[in-house]
């Protein structure tokens, strides 16, 4: 059965492959940053050959790529097209099948070898000796598993935690402290090892209690093999094993309960009220005021906000932490809140999935694409321009220079336009169907539309840094110029900008649009977003 | 076999004196080498309830995409009120009204906000919208659910709702996808009343299905489209020829395959 399963997964991925221009264009550059991964973290972990503390350094990266595979299904990346385990629920498989067969599928692709290879590493910089090397390659095998193990289980249970659909709304919000853990992996540390702050010798000791977790004792099952002592080595890997199987037990378990329960209808949600605001604005009006009540009411929306705070605070928190500390980098922060609020509602006809249909019918005119655009930009302006600002502020209080928050806010106003004209235009240039992933809010790529995915968030932030660099200049120039020109001419200068590079936007998207509306309406249908 | 109003005399079918309310003209739509749409001629005079129909695959959705300006064409013209869905989109999507078949709403949005919404997007005055809705609502048994939210919704409630979007601007054509399909009996019923009455006001509805039992209840002219052609079309007692609709139509677009040789292992008496 699981050579099966592993054919079938082969076969999806070749017929990815075959299927479009944009599945071959995802597939290589997916392929490509497998590549980068395995080369990158082989050498890295062979760099630590000769160390002291290489085991240390071991388990912590073992430990960061089980939080890796922990929260890349729910982020922005697909890494682990597994199959789809209601398709198979018709099928007469024993749980047993199913998981072998499951895990087996999980194990084939690029990315999973990229780990895999990547992980080898430890024979360099860790291994040594014809045993230390097997019980190396043997761990790394474990490891890997256990990542997937470990990925299938939390995503299945959070699928299976709440099935009404207030309770699917509030588990949407246990991705915030996920993502919060992993801006810091990926934000605050990286900054402060290259401060100085971390290095090799800050791991001494980190073994006290990581050598117990399932990456631990493979790290040291590894270690102990190397210094010729079998038996430790050959009891981490059976605990390991252990815990893979445990996991894997309570993943078919949950996984079998969640295919045969049925979600319930919660009943009695009404709203208060009936009328719908923006009343006398026409058509922009009545965009802004739907957009405006999904802001509210939808776990998606509000779980992109919270994100957007928690990038904001993440890029400069490293910053502004210790003696060493650059509080101008708050600046940064708002650069990055700003692309964010762009980012997270860009390609607008794949996030609205069907229903842009409906909005499709009176969409013919520029003029209407306008009021389209701009209803949406004016929530988002409205939500997120107080919510940058607020946080740039708070950032500099922390940082005891209260100053630099003045100074940020301009930044975040002239960024915010940027992001929100350049997120209306890759809305029409470069449309996309999206997909949601059981268990999280967050919407992906449907499959084959990574590369448009990554071309339109890196196009919004790169974007969004140039447009807002006079602004940044300006604000550096006024620096020793006094408070009230910085607040009173930078900050309206700022908002000025920024509202002309949104109408920019705006006008151009809805130029480009008119004639793009069938094509915006196939990715609206194209995407799984309910 | 070739029923009366087969394609061989298409178009054919104008009722009445009243001009056509929808015109179709070598409608073709390829997607890759599949042939979705192979150049279809349709003529649907004004005030009428006219069916589409056709096995699953047969090119329905697909023309009633492009018919409704969702969907690019790869040759062909469509006019409604003689106005060009494809060469004057704003004037022609303005007087018509389109349930998709699949039917996905704005499920954040409650019943009533969801009706207003629909009346604001097509230029409705806001409380134009609001009375609209309400009427809306209650015609088509939803005024109790008013204020839930449209994802609590069961799948009859939500075609009924998207059934009230697309009327709310009181459209000359409506053009329904499949109405019927997964809704059950009372709702099916007062969507089945609505359709009805709105044609007999002089509107026309296009609708596409393969329930053959509603066509032929509801629709006062029907066309057949089996691999992307239409294969018959005409008044109900011309398409189907003396015969049930459900027969005429088999006869046409034929079973698939004489194949039950083949499957000798099928059934309790072989293993």
């Amino acid at each position: 059965m699981a050579r099966l399963f592993v054919q079938l997964k082969l076969r999806l991925l070749l017929n990815a492959l075959r299927s479009s221009r944009a599945a071959k264009i995802s597939f290589i550059i997916s392929t490509t940053f497998a590549v980068l991964l395995a080369v990158g973290t082989f050498l890295v972990l062979a760099s630590f050959r000769g160390k002291s503390t290489s085991v240390d350094l071991t388990a912590v990266i073992f430990t960061v790529f089980a939080f890796g595979w922990l929260i890349a299904p729910i982020m922005v990346f697909t890494v682990d097209s597994t199959l789809d385990p209601s398709t198979l629920a018709l099928y007469p498989l024993r749980t047993r099948q199913l998981a072998t067969g499951l895990l087996a599928a999980s194990f084939t692709g690029a990315w999973p070898a990229a780990n895999v290879i990547g992980l080898l590493g430890v024979t360099v910089g860790l291994a040594s000796g014809a045993l230390g090397v097997t019980v190396a390659v043997i761990a790394v095998i474990l490891q890997v598993l256990f990542c997937i193990a470990l990925s299938r289980f939390v995503t299945t249970s959070l699928a299976g935690l709440l099935r009404s659909r207030r309770g699917k709304d509030l588990a949407a919000f246990l991705i915030i402290p996920l993502v919060a853990l992993y801006e810091f992996f990926t934000q605050v540390v990286p900054k402060v090892a290259t401060e100085g702050k971390i290095t090799a010798a800050s791991f001494t000791g980190f073994d006290a209690w990581m050598r117990w977790l399932p990456p631990g004792l493979a790290a040291h099952a590894i270690q102990d093999a190397s210094d010729g002592r079998p038996g430790p080595a050959l009891a981490r890997l059976g605990a390991l094993a252990a815990v893979i199987a445990v996991l894997g037990w309570l993943w078919v378990r949950s996984l079998s309960r969640a295919l045969v329960t049925t979600d319930t209808t919660t009943q009695g949600a009404r709203v208060r009220s009936a009328k719908l605001p923006l009343s006398g604005f026409g058509l922009r009006g009545a965009v802004a005021a739907r957009f405006w009540l999904y802001q509210r009411r939808d776990p998606a929306s509000l779980v992109y906000w919270a994100l957007v705070a928690v990038i904001t605070a993440a890029v400069s928190a490293s910053s502004i932490i210790g003696q060493n500390h650059h509080p101008q980098v708050i600046l940064a922060s708002a650069i990055f809140g700003a692309a964010f609020v762009g980012i997270f509602h860009t390609n607008s006809a794949g996030l609205t999935g069907p229903p842009f249909l409906l909005e499709a019918t009176a969409l013919s005119r520029t003029r209407d694409l306008r009021a389209y655009f701009s209803g949406q930009n004016v929530v988002l302006c409205v939500i997120g321009a107080p919510l940058v600002v607020a946080i740039c502020f708070g950032l500099a209080a922390a940082a005891g220079r209260p100053g630099i928050g003045v100074e940020a806010a301009p930044v975040a106003l002239g960024g915010l336009g940027a992001a929100l004209g350049l997120s209306n235009l890759f809305t029409v240039g470069l449309p996309y169907p999206m997909a949601k992933r059981t268990g999280t809010p967050i919407l992906t790529a449907a499959q084959g539309y990574s590369g448009y995915r990554f071309g339109s968030i890196m196009g919004t932030l790169v974007g969004t840094g140039v447009l807002a660099a006079p602004v940044i200049v300006a604000v550096v120039l006024a620096l020793a110029g006094p408070l009230a020109i910085r607040l009173g001419v930078l900050l309206p200068c700022g908002a000025v900008y920024g509202f002309a590079l949104a109408l920019a936007g705006v006008r151009l998207a809805a130029a480009a649009a008119v004639g793009k509306i069938p094509e915006l309406c196939q990715v609206a249908l194209s995407s799984a977003v309910a | 076999m070739e029923t009366p109003g087969a394609a061989s005399e298409l178009p054919r079918y104008q009722p009445g004196a009243g001009a056509s309310a929808v015109v179709v003209r070598g409608l073709r739509k390829t997607f890759g080498n599949k042939e979705a749409v192979a150049g279809i001629d349709l003529q649907i005079a004004a005030g009428s309830l006219a069916g589409l129909v056709g096995p699953n695959g047969a090119g329905k959705t697909t023309s009633l995409s492009m018919m409704t300006g969702l969907l690019r064409p790869d040759g062909g013209q469509v006019l409604i009120k003689g106005l060009d869905v494809w060469e004057n989109p704003p004037a022609a999507k303005a007087i018509i009204g389109v349930v998709p078949a699949d039917v996905r709403l704005f499920e954040r949005l409650s019943g009533e906000e969801l009706f207003e919404y629909a009346g604001r997007l097509r230029g409705l005055p806001a409380d134009e919208a609001r009375s609209r809705s309400a009427q809306l609502l209650d015609v088509l048994d939803l005024a109790g659910d008013a204020q839930r939210l449209v994802a609590d919704y069961s799948t009859g409630m939500r075609k009924k709702a998207a059934l009230g979007c697309a009327l709310i601007h009181n459209p000359s054509v409506l053009f329904l996808d499949e109405p019927l399909e997964g809704v059950d009996p009372v709702s099916a019923d007062v969507i089945r009343r609505l359709l009805t009455r709105f044609a007999a006001s002089g509107s026309t509805v296009l609708f596409s299905s393969h329930v053959m039992e509603l066509v032929e209840q509801v629709c006062d002219h029907v066309s057949i489209i089996d691999k992307g052609k239409i294969v018959a079309t005409g008044t109900i007692d011309e398409v189907r020829g003396g015969k049930t609709l459900q027969r005429a139509f088999i006869d046409l677009v034929g079973p698939r395959a004489t194949d039950e040789e083949v499957l000798s292992w099928l059934g309790s008496s072989s293993s």
